[in-house]
């Protein structure tokens, strides 16, 4: 194969991974970050609540039942919906053994880091399908804002021997300040999801 | 506005896959270049004024995209040794993509390249920077990106032929 040869083949995969995010969405975007820019008074306030959630935080116990609905911490809030769902909002990064144990206990095989660093130990889910249906798996298993810091789990879709990754990172926040979760799909094992 | 946004538009529909690309061979992973592109393209907007008239805007597009995840593809180089091939070449091409799904074999060894190599690659091939442009992305002197490249098209061509001489399809 010479140059040319190699550079066709590779400019041919150019295109093929489509991005799909409509324009309006980053506009939209656009939008939240324009506004945080033109707003430092706005950075000014959100800072002294953080402050203050943090102070709240301080002297609030760091995990609780999934079965007390709208229990809420500063930290992390993990609520069990009336339709079986579990609605989980993440406000600070501490404790993630707590929100895992929480998780698991309320019937979620589940990985939960705080580092942005995954459980190397967790394997993807060995589904048989295209990205696009794995996608499809996940989008079923967990609803809610993508990419924002709460998100719903439907334990009910958790395909059989399934369980969830959940990863998140101080920094990967969105324009907004929210942290970006990131969710996986994966593999229930001892070592990754505890059972 | 309306005539910045006719533009902007029009900008995003023209280079958007080609930004991602760029951005997933980066990264490793579809979903964190979609968000970090997402961003970036979010931020192009917000000062479309001044990154309209930029030389090449879909390079600063992948330029802030790089920059915005580069504490995270710096983590996930440490931890992955081998990008997640499933989570950029398995991908349909019912979901829009253009003359089918990716080779994965050509994406496979791609990303077992080093991802300063995959980035020059990217952006020289796929983005069609020049070298000076390339360098500037990347925040380094037009012959390391030429050596890169040389190397990169090097590992390439070793990787590829004997498999596409397997399988002349």
């Amino acid at each position: 194969m010479n140059d040319n040869e190699l550079i066709t083949a590779l400019r041919e995969q150019r295109g093929k991974v489509p991005m799909d995010t409509p324009v309006e969405q980053i506009i939209r975007r656009g939008r939240a970050v324009r506004a945080r820019r033109r707003l430092p008074g706005v950075a000014g306030a959100l800072g002294a609540a953080a402050a203050a959630a943090f102070a709240v935080s301080m002297v609030l116990p760091a995990s609780h039942s999934a079965s007390e609905p709208g229990a809420q911490l500063a930290a992390w809030t993990v609520a069990r919906q009336a339709d079986g769902s579990i609605q989980v909002s993440i406000r600070e990064l501490r404790d993630p053994a707590g929100l895992q144990r929480t998780l698991r206990a309320d019937g979620v095989p589940a990985s939960v880091t705080f580092t942005g660093q995954q459980n190397l130990v967790c394997q993807g889910y060995p589904g048989s399908g295209s990205q696009s249906q794995r996608r499809q798996l996940l989008g079923s298993v967990v609803t809610g804002p993508a990419g924002r810091d709460a998100l719903v789990i439907h334990p009910s879709a958790l395909p059989s021997g399934g369980g969830l990754q959940i990863y998140v990172s101080s920094q990967n926040r969105g324009p907004d300040g929210s942290f970006q979760v990131a969710v996986r799909l994966v593999q229930a094992s001892p070592g990754c999801t505890g059972s | 506005m309306g005539t910045q946004r006719l533009d902007f538009a029009e900008f995003y529909r023209e280079v958007k896959d080609e930004c991602l690309f760029t951005v997933v061979l980066s990264v490793g992973d579809r979903d964190t270049a979609q968000d970090l592109v997402d961003e970036a393209f979010a931020r192009a907007w917000a000062s479309w004024r001044t990154v309209g008239r930029h030389p090449a805007p879909a390079a600063w597009v992948v330029r802030t995209a790089l920059n915005a995840g580069i504490s995270r593809w710096r983590r996930r180089r440490r931890e992955v040794a081998v990008p997640d091939l499933a989570l950029v070449a398995d991908r349909p091409a019912a979901d829009g993509g253009v003359g089918g799904p990716v080779d994965p074999t050509i994406m496979a060894a791609l990303l077992r390249l080093p991802v300063r190599q995959r980035q020059v690659v990217a952006l020289r091939l796929f983005l069609d920077l020049d070298t000076a442009g390339t360098a500037q992305v990347l925040g380094i002197a037009p012959g390391t990106v030429q050596a890169h490249l040389g190397r990169a098209m090097a590992a390439l061509r070793y990787d590829l032929t004997p498999t596409r001489q397997e399988n002349p399809s």
